[in-house]
């Protein structure tokens, strides 16, 4: 057994047994009065780093392929160039930290509808079925704010279907959105968010487990002063 | 007085015609037997106890509702408990033979149970038999002993035309009758079908071999040839003499309408006029009929061949030296394999060129044996070695581990470890020996001299001697505990107005402490290896401990050289202590025997990993809580590879019950039941 093989074993026995992990995703959303915005979206796998590097080391984990840093580059790279070529997208910026696991997405749109159907296009993209069950609307006149979300009902059927140690990956995980608008928020329907002091930004935070269960629903509508 | 003589030698006649062990009723040719005896089985559960028990009590349940019964008992199925039942095989060019045997108690019983609305079975005699629905196996039982056949006949057998127009049987080859007029028809038409599509039964070069194949042949022992030559005309009568599988004498096929297939050339005409969709239906149609015809001659020898280990006598496996041997009175259940020389040979053809490296050769019969008792569960294996081979592993396990490695194992907190030894330089030595016994024959036999060439050159190359300095062979590897260390990540807090802000948190991480050492008499390569990397800014030096720099681990390794033994770590205090003397050594008696006497030897101590792991890293409290629960309830687990012994190596796998349990199977009931809760 060359000494790499043997090193990579070695981690596998020490580290991978207890292989939950702590993630968190951040969506955060600008929205300006005429409509335009930017968004930034974050995925940071940093407090998981030693478990993350570990499983990095590996070819595969419980029968997963384990994808290179320079094939989540690629990714990266692809959905940024998607972006680029979207309507209404622009100013699409990535970054990622490979010491400490941290990606981000970030770009402007000329109209919050622009979003709508780029996550959908590029999970298609990566050949993964979603339905697209999440939309973003802004009505300049009444000046409110809808986001919608339907529970995906398959991916609590998908994720009942993982095996526990698979399902441990999820324990922890966290999804964090976050609203920034430039008028006053008036109201935010979902019970579960927070309006900051200021009255300008609503902060929901969720376990992602929740959201896989559909105990949380992230749907919001956000009324701002006219 | 005479009465009670006759009586009693009437009921001991009786009393010995039950008690006989079916085993008798196994050919001394079988290749595979597998045995469960009853006796020690129902030993550690009374019959009762198993009918209370909760797997029991669902298999009960589970038998009366498919079979539309009332079982209240097992011993309702008229099954004797009390006795082995056996699973064994038999191999041929032509069949294979599975078969179990099961003792009858009450076989009134045994019919009731068989018996149902749709399920008839046919009675001579005492003789009943019952052919399964889809006429792949057969049952067949008397008063003693029920035999259960299933047959599955070699493709290769009828792919010899001489063989399968014998039994009026045809190759049905699409390449052969179809292929050409489906290509004169429309090329397309073949893409449609690729060949990889129909020529799943023709790819068999090489003949399966026949079970006579032994690597030494035993004295005094009887053969039975399992190849179908007997010429004598056979029935399904009872015969007094055992004969081999009937397959070269069976004439009910005779029966089966053979039908005319169309040769290429009609094929070739018809499919001129027809599409290529039509050929190839028409060969799926020919092929299936074939198949009916194949399936109904293997019944046909199924039948005789089950009656013929109802009612004749035979030479049995009890002949067999390599098969008694290996039985153990003690044992629950247990495996024996002919020879897996033989069994690799039978599989080979299969992997196509690779199949002729005989990588199993100069191994011979395997055995494992499953014993439970009031504190272990154990599997004991035995491999046998043909005599060069034997020799060749005596030398290279003629060696103790370093025992100034057991300074370093701490029983009371050590997780686990496993340590092993060989002689390097014995190794080193033997290994040509075994390549070119492996992959001599893979290579063809007129490379005998390139191969001997090649030996020549590896003991020529390397310096056994010099080698086995560096690496003596033996190596340790414990886990003596859990550690915490403090590491720092990447986290976001946000103002009262949601305004994100990148901090850096720490969290405290439960780590293993590993420690792994091999002995070297001649550390002159490693210091080498250890300058380089210290020039090469991958090692740095802290005294006489170095730590390797590797930028993506996620654990700091440290490298100590001391007393001629080579020490790795992620604990800087352990070999810290190593280094200074200060080492606690604390190694119970058993640990001690487990890794001293043995080549090979492994230990998992799942009780002192209990509460360890703090619950957030295992998933949360709940989960935690489950898996603290289960190791729990962990004994020991331990591996040993035991010495060589005449010509056989052998190994033990056990694992402890935990305490308030009787005995192993009962442990094993209980865990079943808490896991189907």
């Amino acid at each position: 057994m060359k000494l790499k093989e043997f090193y990579r074993l070695l981690l596998f026995i020490i580290l991978v047994p207890a292989l939950s992990s702590c993630f968190q995703v951040i969506e955060e959303l600008t929205l300006h009065n005429d409509g335009t915005g930017e968004v930034i979206l974050t995925i940071n796998l940093s407090q998981s780093k030693t478990k993350v590097q570990s499983v990095m080391l590996l070819d595969s984990i419980n029968g997963y392929k384990v994808p290179s840093k320079q094939k989540i580059q690629q990714e990266l790279n692809e959905a940024v160039a998607y972006l680029r070529k979207s309507e209404g997208i622009s100013n699409v910026k990535s970054t990622s930290d490979f010491n400490n696991y941290i990606a981000t997405i970030s770009f402007s749109f000329k109209d919050v509808s622009n979003i709508n159907n780029i996550t959908k296009n590029i999970l298609a993209q990566q050949k993964i079925k979603a339905p697209n069950t999440s939309s973003y609307n802004f009505n300049k006149t009444t000046k409110l704010f809808s986001r919608k979300y339907q529970p995906v009902g398959t991916a609590k059927t998908e994720y009942n279907k993982l095996k526990s140690k698979d399902k441990a990956v999820f324990n922890g995980a966290t999804y964090t959105s976050i609203y920034r608008f430039e008028s006053p928020v008036t109201n935010s329907s979902n019970p579960a968010s927070n309006v900051s002091k200021s009255g300008k930004a609503v902060m929901l935070k969720s376990s992602i487990l929740d959201l896989i269960n559909g105990k949380i629903n992230v749907s919001n509508q956000i009324q701002l002063s006219k | 007085m005479k009465k009670i003589l006759i009586a009693i030698s009437f009921f001991l006649t009786f009393k010995g015609a039950i008690a006989q062990d079916l085993v008798k009723k196994i050919p001394s040719n079988a290749f595979t037997v597998a045995t469960i005896k009853g006796d020690n089985l129902f030993k550690l559960m009374f019959v009762k106890d198993f009918d209370e028990s909760f797997l029991g009590k669902k298999f009960l349940t589970g038998a009366s509702k498919s079979l539309d019964k009332n079982f209240n008992s097992i011993e309702d199925f008229g099954i004797n408990l009390d006795k082995s039942m056996y699973y064994f095989n038999q191999l041929n060019d032509s069949i294979t033979y599975h078969h179990f045997l099961i003792p009858i108690k009450d076989a009134n019983k045994f019919d009731e149970l068989i018996k149902s609305k749709e399920t008839r079975f046919t009675k001579k005699g005492d003789v009943r038999t019952y052919i399964l629905p889809d006429s792949s196996g057969i049952l067949m039982w008397n008063n003693t002993m029920l035999c259960g056949v299933n047959g599955s006949i070699k493709s290769s057998f009828f792919a010899d035309s001489a063989k399968s127009a014998k039994y009026g049987i045809k190759d049905i080859r699409y390449q052969n009758n179809y292929d050409e007029a489906a290509v004169a028809v429309d090329s397309t038409a073949v893409a449609t079908y690729p060949d990889t599509t129909y020529s799943e039964d023709v790819t068999y070069p090489v003949a399966p071999p026949k079970v006579k194949k032994k690597i030494a042949p035993k004295k005094g022992k009887k053969k039975v040839a399992a190849k179908p030559k007997a010429a004598a005309k056979k029935t399904v009568k009872k015969k007094k003499q055992y004969t081999p599988p009937p397959i070269a004498d069976v004439e009910a096929v005779d029966a089966v309408d053979v039908v005319d297939m169309p040769t290429t050339t009609d094929a070739a005409v018809e499919a001129v006029a027809a599409p290529a969709d039509d050929a190839y239906d028409e060969y799926q149609q020919a092929r299936a009929e074939q198949e009916g015809k194949k399936k109904k001659l293997a019944l046909e020898w199924i039948l005789i061949h089950a009656d013929q280990i109802l009612s004749t006598e035979y030479p049995s496996i009890e002949k067999n030296k390599s098969y008694t041997e290996s039985l153990d009175n003690a044992a629950i259940a247990s495996l024996w394999v002919s020879s897996l020389q033989d069994v690799y040979g039978s599989v080979a053809p299969e992997f196509g060129t690779y199949g002729k490296a005989n990588i199993m050769k100069g191994y011979g019969s395997l055995n494992a044996k499953l014993f439970m008792d009031k504190s272990s569960f154990r599997i004991s294996t035995g491999l046998e070695l043909a005599k060069e081979q034997a020799e060749a592993y005596k030398k290279i396990m003629n060696k103790k581990i370093n025992k100034n490695f057991l300074k370093y194992v701490n029983s009371e907190k050590a997780i686990g470890f496993m340590g092993y030894s060989i002689d390097t330089k014995a190794y080193l030595e033997e290994f040509p020996k075994f390549m070119k016994q492996a992959y001599g024959s893979f290579l063809g036999s007129n490379m005998e001299q390139e191969i001997e060439i090649g030996s020549d050159l590896f003991s020529l190359i390397l310096d056994e001697e010099a080698v086995s300095k560096v690496v003596k062979g033996d190596a340790l590897f414990v886990i003596n505990g859990l550690n915490s260390k403090e590491v720092t990540y990447t986290s976001y807090d946000y103002d009262e107005d949601y305004n994100r802000k990148e901090v850096t948190k720490t969290k405290k991480e439960t780590l293993p402490d590993f420690l792994f050492m091999f002995s070297s008499e001649d550390t002159r390569l490693f210091n080498k290896l250890i300058n380089y990397g210290i020039n090469k800014k991958l090692v740095s030096v802290d005294q006489n401990i170095y730590k390797i720099a590797a930028k993506q681990s996620p654990i700091d390794i440290y490298l100590m050289i001391k007393d001629g033994i080579v020490f790795f770590g992620n604990s800087l205090t352990e070999i810290q202590s190593i280094s200074n003397n200060s080492y606690r050594t604390n190694i119970s008696k058993a640990h001690k025997n487990l890794l001293a006497k043995n080549n090979f030897s492994f230990l998992f101590n799942a009780k002192n990993l209990v509460g360890k792991v703090p619950d957030e890293e295992i998933g949360g409290k709940e989960t935690a809580a489950k898996f603290n629960e289960t190791l729990g309830k962990m004994g020991n687990i331990y591996m040993k590879s035991n010495p060589i012994k005449g010509n056989i190596v052998s190994a033990d796998i056990s694992a402890e019950i935990p305490n308030g349990h009787e005995n192993a199977l009962k442990y094993l009931f209980s865990l079943i039941e808490n896991a189907a809760k």
